[in-house]
């Protein structure tokens, strides 16, 4: 029997998926957008190690931010690499300095990826960037 | 009423091949369109804004123009952003706004392709328009992108399928590559993937443009990829006819940035010994090329352009929206046609809230959830006419198909009120 580890090591690259366009063009707050983004992909031997239940969320970390979500396998993702699309909920977890370039790093970040947490609405996210819980 | 050749105002692509039928004020039906190009026309609709706000309650367009005038002129320095999903009447309005306020204005390319305009400013560019790629190229790569899923049609429409003057074969005369660190849908209709580390793109662009020059790199492999796929990738880059680079924001959005285009751009010149090549960034917002343009015809600048000193200075970095947010150096916020609320790291769309922000948006977004001021516009290419440009440069007209909700304006009318007003409190 595999013990399910804590937490693993990822790097984390963002994007647009296809889904994403068009629940944006519906609208932020449909259901639509919100699913296609509030979300990580990862590979089934990395759901795997964590023991992740298919409706359980997990919560993404860097050095810059905490932020929990659904997931979803992607097979054709390697080991060690999670698909967070671009969205409110990934740049929880970004780092806003630019190095002078004014663009913010947001691909191939390092980020552990566990079980568990919270997953915020829209509302709460807004919220929380008003200064909110 | 059909509509006929109508551009889509959603990517660069701009494809303006799209057949709209309207009856009795309302779109019902769309043909030639991607899946987010139909979502847009249909769905225009949808979560829209209705009436402006000022402070969460609804206010008359009057009222909320005139607060927006206030928080602007009472601003020590304002920032002005957005502009990539407006037309370019639009987009010439805002410059002029923070010129008369002495404001800041950046558009959404400081987030996406900023760094290629640092990048070509240094070292300059072999380009191509879309046109020329579809009748020409018979080598495409894609370094970084995923046109499946950002740019829905490219492939179909310009890079890879379509038949072209020279290029008769179609799919079956092109060889497609696509460099990226992770299998998309791209990399699954490519010839050959060259899956590469991840932040490893310029140690890769450089094995290959020594390799193209034939210097032989001592090493086994580099950024994971083997020497002899190296050297084989570099032979058939130098004995293709015509071949494109469309590079994305897996070159600028990772460690070495601008440094990264700086190193395709200098691949592609060496490659120009051999044959023709040349390369294209994948822009996203549709009139984000349009946001740089008007902006350099205006300032000389395309983006991070600051009026403080009454004349316009352009220091990326600096002057760029997420810079300003997350150091909180400006004291007010003018969104137009984006949404940083949404795309910003969360240290730098937290100032948006801080501050007076002022949106002009069509539809409920986080941006417009913490904004003092909303003004909603209409669709611009689908209620409002205008220019755009495509990812290649090209400029292109878009229609206005329906009338936008009763009392509802273009972003340039609005931005014209506000213009307007400022001008009245200065005099």
């Amino acid at each position: 029997m595999v013990t399910a580890l804590d937490k693993i090591e990822v790097t984390l690259i963002s994007g647009r998926t296809a889904k994403q366009g068009v629940g944006l063009e519906e609208g932020k707050p449909s259901e639509s957008y919100v699913d296609s983004v509030r979300l990580i992909q990862l590979c089934p031997g990395d759901a795997e190690k964590l023991d992740l239940k298919e409706d359980s969320p997990v919560t993404v970390t860097t050095e810059h931010g905490s932020v929990t979500v659904h997931w979803v396998e992607e097979k054709t993702l390697e080991s060690g690499m999670i698909f967070f699309p671009y969205g409110p909920w990934a740049n929880q977890v970004y780092n806003s300095v630019t190095d002078g370039t004014g663009m913010p790093i947001m691909k191939a970040v390092k980020a552990t990826v566990e079980a568990g947490g919270k997953v915020q609405s829209l509302t709460e996210i807004v919220d929380s960037l008003k200064g909110g819980s | 009423m059909e509509h006929v050749d109508v551009v889509c105002p959603f990517c660069g692509c701009l494809c303006d091949d799209l057949e709209i039928t309207v009856e009795e004020g309302h779109i019902t039906g769309i043909k030639n369109a991607c899946a987010v190009s139909r979502s847009k026309f249909l769905n225009h609709g949808s979560h829209r804004i209705t009436s402006a706000a000022v402070d969460g309650k609804k206010a008359s367009m009057k009222k909320a123009v005139k607060e927006a005038v206030e928080i602007l002129s009472n601003a020590r320095r304002p920032l002005i952003y957005g502009l990539s999903s407006t037309e370019c009447g639009a987009i010439s309005k805002a410059v002029e706004i923070g010129e008369v306020t002495g404001g800041i204005v950046d558009n959404t390319a400081s987030v996406c392709h900023g760094p290629t305009i640092l990048a070509l400013q240094q070292v300059g560019e072999s380009k191509a328009t879309l046109g020329e790629a579809r009748n020409r190229a018979d080598m495409v790569v894609f370094w970084g992108s995923n046109p499946t899923a950002a740019h829905l049609r490219h492939i179909v429409r310009y890079s890879v399928m379509p038949k072209g003057m020279y290029s008769t074969e179609g799919r079956k005369g092109r060889k497609v590559i696509v460099v990226d660190v992770r299998q998309t849908g791209t990399t699954r209709l490519a010839d050959k993937f060259v899956k590469i580390k991840p932040n490893s793109d310029f140690e890769l662009l450089q094995a290959l443009r020594a390799t193209v020059r034939g210097d032989e790199l001592p090493v086994d492999e580099v950024s994971g990829v083997p020497m002899k796929e190296i050297k084989e990738l570099a032979e058939e880059m130098k004995n293709c006819k015509f071949g494109i680079v469309f590079f994305g924001l897996g070159l600028t959005q990772s460690e070495g940035r601008h440094m990264n285009i700086d190193a395709a751009v200098g691949l592609v010149s060496e490659l120009n010994r051999h044959t023709k090549f040349v390369l294209t960034p994948m822009r996203g917002h549709y009139n984000v090329a349009g946001a740089n343009t008007v902006a350099t015809w205006q300032t000389g600048y395309p983006y991070a352009i600051d009026f403080s000193k009454g004349y316009p200075r352009y220091n990326p970095g600096e002057f760029t929206a997420v810079d300003l947010l997350a150091s909180g150096e400006v004291d007010a916020a003018m969104i137009i046609a984006s949404d940083p609320a949404a795309t910003f790291p969360a240290d730098a769309a937290r100032h948006l809230a801080k501050i007076p922000t002022i949106t002009l948006e069509q539809k409920t977004t986080p941006t417009t959830m913490l904004s003092k001021v909303v003004l909603p516009v209409a669709t611009a290419g689908v209620e409002a006419e205008g220019t755009a440009y495509r990812m290649d440069g090209v400029p292109l007209r878009l229609s206005k198909l329906v009338e936008p909700p009763k009392g509802i304006h273009s972003d340039e009318k609005v931005l014209d009120m506000i213009l307007e007003g400022l001008k009245e409190v200065a005099q």
